[in-house]
């Protein structure tokens, strides 16, 4: 058989395009998506080209290079600004491309010096000035952007895994699994979320350290209940069908009608659920930091950086790039949630128009 | 044994549970069905067709719908002892079922081809390629135009006769013995109605299965049966070749649907003889005949006994205490 689309999921993917608020948010937000995919190239205190004595050096990616091999004197990492400045006196022997941040999230940038908050400036290309620990903000921001993703991506995989494979059996199997999981539920959604994030935090950190793994536990540990409430009382919907009745009486067995009957026909709007669950997770992340009980530092994050700019107003710009950046992709993301759900909007579809 | 009957229920007694307890909604039911020919049932909402045909296929809701007694044998084997791995087996291979609602009985997200062959891949073949050939087959078979164009199209893209029509190649795909139908023209338009009857007679005589067919329609019974159970309150009422029941109805309800119906020889504007009262809900049932408060032969034997079946002509069985005062009177209100 040949691949072909629905023409009803068609129809609602031109809907979706046709809504431009929505799709020119999608656009932004996926160009911002994949420039950070990239960001090494673009962001980075590594050059992305070193003409040096004749040969070619890459040092984006791969082992670290040490400096040394450029005739510095020594054997750590080589700092590519410095090497940039001392050919440029000497343009015989090489030229080094940089990227256009020059600056790593993590590196203080300049280590000699008093730490204080720089304004911006592009003759220095910091663009959004330095943070407390003389760190660039843009590539704070760029690199807490990424990771802000990861985050949000593992959270939505996880939370839509356990959700919908707890959620359907419920529905579809019902009986006591049904009666005791709802009952779960229902207590587990009475815990107050930040207490014991915080609680789960204090011991982990004193067991060796908050990480991506830990953080994403905790909150995945209390956001499972929503979706999985919502594709119980679906499946439970669906499964009262005549098809899936129609399914039963032709032979079928249960595995065979949850993901061939039951499922395709509950995904449209489990997709409508997916930017909102986007934001929620970015907003978790971001609080999580913020309060300090999120990834921890040096990682570069929103929240850490908001805090930093709440502690240390007289550096404004610190505080508004991080505000800035966050209230962009929120606003994007809901833009888009917007959109999908009208998009999506079954009522679109009837014969009555 | 050529004559054995491809379907035979014994005292079936199914039951549901629910808040106020324990309901019974189909008490002892006996009927058979022959191979090649057509049995009707007949009743009103909640007299139990329905759950009958679900006791059979044994898709009655969980955990609430159980089958306390008696025996299905379908084939001389017992569909009420059967495994959930044999009935996989016999749904969709040797028992088919057609639905009320061509609506809502195709999957909207999946093309027509690809819920056809389904049925093929689960009992026949292991290639999809194979299945789909064999379901635009079955579409040709059950007259659908062009039918390699419509195996790629979605349910929302046929009318409501043509989904029917798929319904039914759904059901038949694997020649089964015995097709159940639950009343599968209700939801359709009385030209569509005739055409999708007369094309489940061409394919029983094409195919040789039995076909079990639901329903409230007295004409749609008439058209197409062989043989009619008439059910009332999760007993049958009467049952017996439909000659006999049309001609020589024995079980007051009976008399009392027959009557119902418009007759174009009628006085014109005059109302319509209707069935007085409600059929009492399944929990409070009264002892005795169940028909009982809306009977007009009710005497007090019929408030205390339930009446046993008895033999009007042979193959044509009635439960009633007075059917013979029932079938003379008949003969008179015919006379009069």
């Amino acid at each position: 058989m040949k691949f072909s689309l629905n023409p009803i999921t068609a129809k609602k993917l031109r809907r979706f395009r046709q809504i431009r608020r929505g799709f020119v948010s999608f656009t932004i937000l996926a160009v911002l998506i994949g420039l950070s995919l990239i960001a090494e190239v673009l962001v980075n205190s590594r050059a992305l080209i070193v003409r040096f004595e004749g040969k070619w050096y890459f040092p984006t990616y791969g082992a670290i290079i040490p400096g040394r091999t450029f005739g510095l004197d020594y054997d750590y990492a080589t700092n590519f600004r410095e090497l940039q400045a001392r050919l440029e006196k000497e343009p015989e022997r090489g030229w080094v491309l940089m990227p256009p941040v020059p600056y790593d999230p993590i590196e203080n940038c300049y280590p000699g010096e008093f730490f204080r908050p720089r304004a911006p400036s592009f003759a220095e290309r910091h663009f959004l000035g330095t943070d407390q620990l003389n760190r660039d903000v843009l590539a704070r921001v760029v690199y807490g952007f990424r990771n802000a993703l990861i985050f949000a991506g593992c959270y939505i995989v996880l939370t839509y895994l356990i959700g919908v494979s707890l959620g359907c059996s419920m529905g579809y199997f019902g009986g006591r699994l049904d009666l005791f999981g709802q009952r779960l539920i229902e207590i587990w959604s009475q815990v107050p979320f930040f207490f014991v994030v915080i609680i789960v935090a204090s011991i982990v950190s004193g067991l060796g350290g908050m990480n991506l793994g830990w953080l994403l536990g905790v909150v995945v540990l209390f956001s499972w209940t929503s979706i999985t409430w919502y594709m119980r009382s679906v499946t439970y919907k669906e499964k009262a069908r005549d098809y899936v009745h129609a399914a039963e009486v032709i032979g079928a067995g249960n595995t065979r009608i949850i993901f061939s009957h039951v499922l395709p026909n509950v995904i449209s709007t489990l997709v409508t659920f997916a930017p909102f669950s986007v934001a929620a997770a970015i907003s978790a992340l971001t609080a999580l930091d913020f309060l300090g009980y999120g990834l921890p530092p040096p990682t570069p994050s929103w929240g850490e950086l908001l805090r930093q700019g709440t502690s240390n107003l007289s550096a404004p710009w610190i505080v508004a790039s991080a505000f800035g950046a966050l209230m962009l992709v929120l606003v994007l993301v809901t833009f888009i949630g917007e959109a999908v759900r009208e998009a999506f909007d079954p009522k679109k579809f009837t014969i009555y128009r | 044994m050529a004559d054995a009957p491809i379907l035979e229920v014994r005292n079936l007694v199914t039951a549901f549970d629910t808040d106020a307890g324990q309901v019974i909604a189909v008490d002892g039911v006996s009927f058979q069905c022959h191979r090649g020919r057509t049995l009707g049932i007949v009743g009103e909402s909640g007299c139990g067709k329905s759950v009958t045909a679900l006791s059979i296929m044994r898709l009655l809701p969980q955990p609430m719908g159980r089958i306390l007694g008696g025996e299905i044998l379908f084939d001389g084997r017992d569909l009420a002892q059967a495994t959930p791995e044999q009935m996989y087996q016999v749904r969709g291979g040797k028992i088919g079922m057609i639905f009320q609602e061509p609506m809502t009985a195709l999957n909207p997200v999946h093309t027509i081809g690809r819920q056809l062959a389904e049925v093929f891949l689960l009992h026949k073949t292991r290639d999809r390629a194979e299945a789909l050939r064999l379901a635009i087959e079955m579409l040709k078979h059950v007259g659908i135009p062009s039918p390699e164009v419509r195996v790629g199209e979605y349910p929302h893209q046929l009318s409501g006769g043509m989904r029917q029509r798929v319904v039914i190649a759904m059901a038949l795909a694997c020649r089964p013995q015995l097709v159940i139908a639950d009343e599968p023209t209700t939801a359709l338009d009385v030209t569509i109605q005739a055409q999708i009857l007369d094309l489940m007679q061409q394919l029983q005589a094409e195919l040789g299965m039995s076909i079990m067919l639901i329903t409230h329609d007295l004409g749609v019974i008439a058209e197409m049966c062989d043989d009619v159970v008439v059910m009332y309150g999760g007993r049958i009422a009467e049952s017996g070749p439909v000659e006999a029941i049309f001609e020589n109805p024995s079980h007051p309800y009976t008399r009392g649907l027959l009557d119902s119906i418009p007759r174009l020889g009628g006085q014109r504007k005059s109302r319509l003889r209707i069935i007085d009262g409600m059929v009492p809900a399944l929990k409070d049932m009264p002892p005795g005949c169940r028909f009982q408060n809306r009977c007009p032969f009710a005497v007090d034997r019929c408030r205390k006994d339930q009446p046993a079946i008895e033999q009007v002509a042979p193959g044509h069985a009635v439960a009633c205490h007075r059917w013979r005062e029932v079938v003379a009177g008949a003969a008179v209100s015919a006379t009069s």
